[in-house]
């Protein structure tokens, strides 16, 4: 205990860097002009800037993980600008959105944090890594299909939806049980641990804040409550997809390249 | 100096005297509009702010046309939210059309899924519409007038630091170093034998994911060169101007307008307070 103290005491004090401002402002750069095609060539219709395939994410929650609350900040004024223009809100309701891509940052900078998961990604089974989005991807969404068919119908009418739910939810639990031995297979059983973990409630997080501000608590929502669900599902189905597949292969692959040049925060700033 | 939308979307305001306004005019203008969005819940107050947002958008001189830019959001929106009352919901009115879609006997009695059009269903549908239009006028004027100058030296005159007002300039110009980033590895792609246009979809999807690994290290090696750039300037991130070359100052017509739109808001607040 008293060497830990020592240790933090000799411990230079970590810096806000140019570094870290430049490639924030990069980064955010590139989650707009991302978020701005996903949203124009995968569009959850009817609701703009939610899309089917929201590659921006798999940007900036990467860098949440790498660089804590410059993540975040990029996912939050990206998916402001992107309120604005192509998505036409307005300036308040973009304000209010936006947080949803803030959250989708912070939710697995916190999950890293907490578990105190190093950033070690180096692969001990090639196929296990690349069974794992497939399989938490497809049981999460079978497992999010089965409660809004609960939630919707089951609770109301019984019969023959129930009988859907518990097929489903059977299914998808199985499938992302499976997804989390094949994460703990693949490497750093702690990292792989924390990576599903990040994906699943990062996805959830977001979808709830996003679909909620777009269609329930706004200044006005823009969409009608109704659409809820719709847009909901199409949002946390979307991110399941990016974040398990382009964005756990960005960490992999740049990682290295993250604390190599020094960007890798150890707090939230620097 | 192009407005962030003329260089997104080739819309500008024309109107001089507006562009020659404060920026935290320019800035509030807009914003008040978005604040009597809340209060416009009939379909004539979401008209009446539909028609003055048309109208501040008119006086500044951003041609209408810019709507053009929105039609796929507005045509989506508002078949969305037709389909919202009608398919999803029963709203309670006079019955203009319904049709049973599906029907199941379930355990605990009989599930309809039907379109049921109803006079209140179209009314909701109608100022919801409305709405998306005033909220699409106010986010159009405030791109179509704000340019990313105005927000660098605005943050400059309110004494930020560098850090914030760099990052803000590198925000603008990076959108297009990331475009032209992405051109050089669609080359290089293409080069080593990739054709996009005979590659199937997913696969296609795939090739530009995979590109992502090289945008953000071109990304990184364009950082560091740019910070590098500003340490041997020996600018510190958290150092404030000492003066501007530009000084920003409130004038009469920024007043005005400012208070214009206090007062739009709050007439907005007091007319859905009365219905």
């Amino acid at each position: 205990m008293a060497s830990e103290t020592q240790a933090r005491e000799e411990a230079p004090r970590r810096k806000v860097t140019w570094m870290h401002i430049v490639t924030f402002a990069f980064a955010t750069a590139i989650s707009y002009v991302l978020a701005v095609v996903s949203s124009l060539i995968f569009p959850v219709l009817g609701a703009p800037g939610v899309s089917a395939l929201y590659i921006a994410a798999a940007i900036y929650v990467p860098l949440g993980i790498w660089m804590g609350m410059w993540g975040c900040l990029a996912g939050y004024i990206s998916c402001f600008f992107l309120g604005l223009y192509p998505s036409g809100y307005s300036p308040v309701q973009s304000f209010v959105w936006s947080w949803a891509d803030f959250i989708e940052a912070l939710v697995p900078a916190l999950i890293y944090k907490g578990l105190k998961a190093e950033l070690d990604f180096t692969v001990k089974r090639p196929r296990a890594a690349k069974l794992l989005p497939l399989f938490i991807s497809t049981g999460t969404i079978l497992l999010l299909l089965g409660v809004v068919v609960q939630v919707l119908w089951g609770a109301t009418f019984g019969e023959p939806f129930t009988t859907i739910y518990v097929a489903l939810v059977y299914i998808g639990t199985a499938l992302a049980a499976a997804g989390i031995i094949l994460g703990l297979l693949a490497g750093n059983p702690r990292t792989w641990a924390a990576q599903i973990l990040s994906v699943i409630g990062a996805s959830f997080c977001s979808g709830i804040w996003g679909a909620g501000t777009l269609t329930i608590f706004n200044f006005p929502p823009p969409l009608p409550a109704e659409l809820f669900w719709p847009v909901f599902v199409g949002w946390v189905v979307g991110d399941l997809i990016v974040l398990s597949v382009i964005s756990t292969a960005l960490l992999m692959a740049l990682t290295p390249v993250f604390k190599r040049t020094g960007l890798l925060v150890k707090g939230w700033w620097a | 100096m192009p407005t962030i939308l003329g260089e997104l979307a080739g819309v500008e305001a024309r109107s001089k005297r507006y562009m020659e306004l404060h920026v935290l005019t320019k800035i509030a203008l807009p914003l008040f509009l978005s604040l009597s969005l809340p209060f416009a819940r009939e379909l004539h107050q979401a008209l009446a702010l539909a028609l003055i947002s048309a109208l501040a958008c008119a006086a500044a001189g951003v041609p209408l046309s810019a709507l053009k830019k929105y039609l796929a959001v507005v045509v989506s929106m508002s078949a969305f939210i037709v389909l919202a009352f009608s398919l999803f919901t029963y709203i309670p009115g006079k019955v203009l059309y319904e049709v049973t879609l599906w029907r199941l006997q379930a355990e605990k009695g009989v599930f309809e899924w039907k379109i049921a059009i109803t006079d209140a269903s179209l009314r909701y549908s109608t100022a919801f519409i409305l709405r998306i239009f005033a909220m699409i006028l106010s986010a159009t004027l405030l791109l179509a007038s704000v340019t990313d100058r105005d927000l660098v030296w605005g943050l400059f005159s309110l004494r930020m630091p560098f850090g914030v007002c760099v990052a803000a300039s590198l925000f603008f110009r990076g959108i297009h170093l990331f475009v032209s980033d992405f051109h050089t590895i669609r080359e290089a792609m293409i080069a080593r034998g990739v054709d996009f246009e005979r590659t199937p979809l997913a696969r296609r999807f795939m090739l530009y994911a995979n590109a992502l690994i090289p945008l953000l290290s071109l990304m990184i090696t364009r950082s560091y060169e740019v910070s590098l750039a500003l340490e041997s300037r020996g600018i510190s991130p958290g150092s404030r101007s000492a003066s501007g070359y530009y000084t920003y100052k409130m004038g009469r017509s920024d007043y005005a307008i400012t208070a214009a739109g206090v007062g739009l808001m709050l007439a907005f607040a007091a007319w859905g307070w009365l219905t």
